[in-house]
């Protein structure tokens, strides 16, 4: 169970991190010409999951891999370092595996909030389905929480039905 | 378990105990904890000493240290929320609502723990904190109620690891309670925060109403908070270590 909502928090992280892979393909994109692509200016306008904005990027790749230097006729292989892409959660970098033309990995680097502090990315509030959530109803619950009810209000409440069965 | 239930602060509280000796008397010592903090604090007694700060009868400078120190601390709320939680109305009166009952349930809960209680749940008007676990050993579950619906739970989560606390706000049940000293943003009819203590809970979930969007997206990069939004239209939206949470709770798995 709790291996579960480990793997379940680490796929959310990665689905945050689809902005900053757009971003990864257009630096991808961008280095077919050679290490010298690092001089290009990617445009990203990647589709964005939840209501995450597409970053406005300017994604100019440098490349680290040796491989990413072979002839632009084959296929690429190696490791791309995009550059800072801004989002609305701050700036992210991305590393980017390729293994013959395929991104086999997307990494983070970092990412800086706008007062240049580090932090983390996987706290982004993403939509979710009520269907997601009505599963959960046939669970007992132990309380029930609410914006602020009066003392009337309660008198109708939920937590007043719990509270007369004594559970 | 017992369900011990008092009035207090215009609200109700609800504490789940198993009966145990002494269960009674931590019952009375944690009412009179929300007593004390509502005979300080309440801006519905004229003779409270934050009403007769406010009159004028009483001046700030000469006011108790703990009224000075929770208003110092509502204080740093406001400038650490940028302004979207406030202990300001906008008629300049300090009103210490949005802190005080946090405040009360802290004090009860020390006082729980002091006396040795490790397993409890607490709700005071639909802001709940737990410790421990319930009788059969698992965890303390919330429901947070539909704002549409108030007879339908919207979701429910196990209260378990450090994230002991969940409060929610919205406009639902006492109207705009809500001061901020920024616009106000219409984009949220409820916000759930899921926190360690009840304080940082408490006040972002008020300053998420609040300040909306923008607030939410700087609030849980600084805060270990997980956060459920109810928006206008009836969407929901969830921070991932909500999203985990409620993917756990599986028919079988209670």
């Amino acid at each position: 169970m709790r291996t579960r909502a480990t793997l379940s928090g680490i796929f959310a992280s990665v689905a945050i991190l689809v902005v900053g892979w757009q971003a990864g393909t257009a630096a991808v994109t961008a280095a077919t010409g050679g290490p010298t692509a690092s001089t290009s200016t990617g445009s990203s306008s990647g589709t964005s999951t939840g209501t995450a904005p597409a970053p406005a990027a300017s994604a100019a790749p440098t490349t680290t891999a040796p491989a990413a230097a072979a002839p632009a006729t084959t296929a690429k292989s190696g490791t791309f370092t995009g550059s800072d892409v801004s989002t609305p959660f701050g700036n992210v970098q991305v590393k980017v595996v390729v293994a013959n033309g395929k991104i086999t990995n997307v990494t983070p680097l970092h990412l800086t909030d706008n007062g240049g502090r580090s932090v983390q990315i996987s706290n982004y509030a993403a939509p979710i389905l009520r269907s997601e959530v009505l599963s959960s109803q046939s669970s007992q619950v132990s309380s029930v929480g609410g914006a602020t009810y009066t003392s009337d209000a309660y008198l109708t409440s939920l937590q007043s039905a719990l509270d007369q069965a004594g559970i | 378990m017992g369900s011990h239930v008092f009035e207090t602060m215009g609200t109700v509280v609800s504490l789940a105990i198993a009966d145990a000796p002494g269960v009674a008397d931590a019952v009375t010592a944690v009412t009179r904890h929300f007593s004390a903090f509502d005979e300080r604090f309440s801006l519905y007694a004229v003779d409270s000493e934050l009403s007769r700060v406010a009159s004028g009868q009483l001046a700030l400078t000469a006011s108790s240290d703990e009224l000075r120190s929770t208003y110092a601390s509502a204080l740093r709320w406001r400038d650490d929320t940028g302004g979207a939680f406030t202990p300001h109305r906008p008629d300049g009166v300090i009103d210490l609502n949005g802190t005080v009952k946090a405040l009360a349930m802290q004090a009860a809960a020390d006082e729980l723990l002091d006396r040795g209680f490790s397993d409890w749940c607490l709700n005071a008007g639909g802001d709940v904190l737990c410790a421990g676990n319930q009788p059969d050993g698992s965890p303390w579950r919330v429901g947070v109620v539909d704002p549409a619906d108030r007879n339908a739970l919207l979701f429910s989560i196990p209260v378990d690891g450090s994230r002991h606390a969940v409060a929610t706000s919205g406009s639902a049940e006492r109207g705009d309670h809500i001061w901020t000293a920024t616009a106000i943003d219409r984009s949220y009819l409820q916000v759930t925060v899921v926190a360690d203590d009840i304080e940082t809970a408490d006040v972002l979930a008020t300053a998420i109403i609040a300040g909306g969007p923008d607030a939410l997206a700087s609030f849980v990069e600084r805060w270990s908070i997980d956060v459920l939004t109810v928006a206008r239209d009836g969407s929901l939206a969830a921070t991932p270590g909500l999203s985990a949470a409620l993917e756990r709770l599986e028919p079988g798995i209670s």
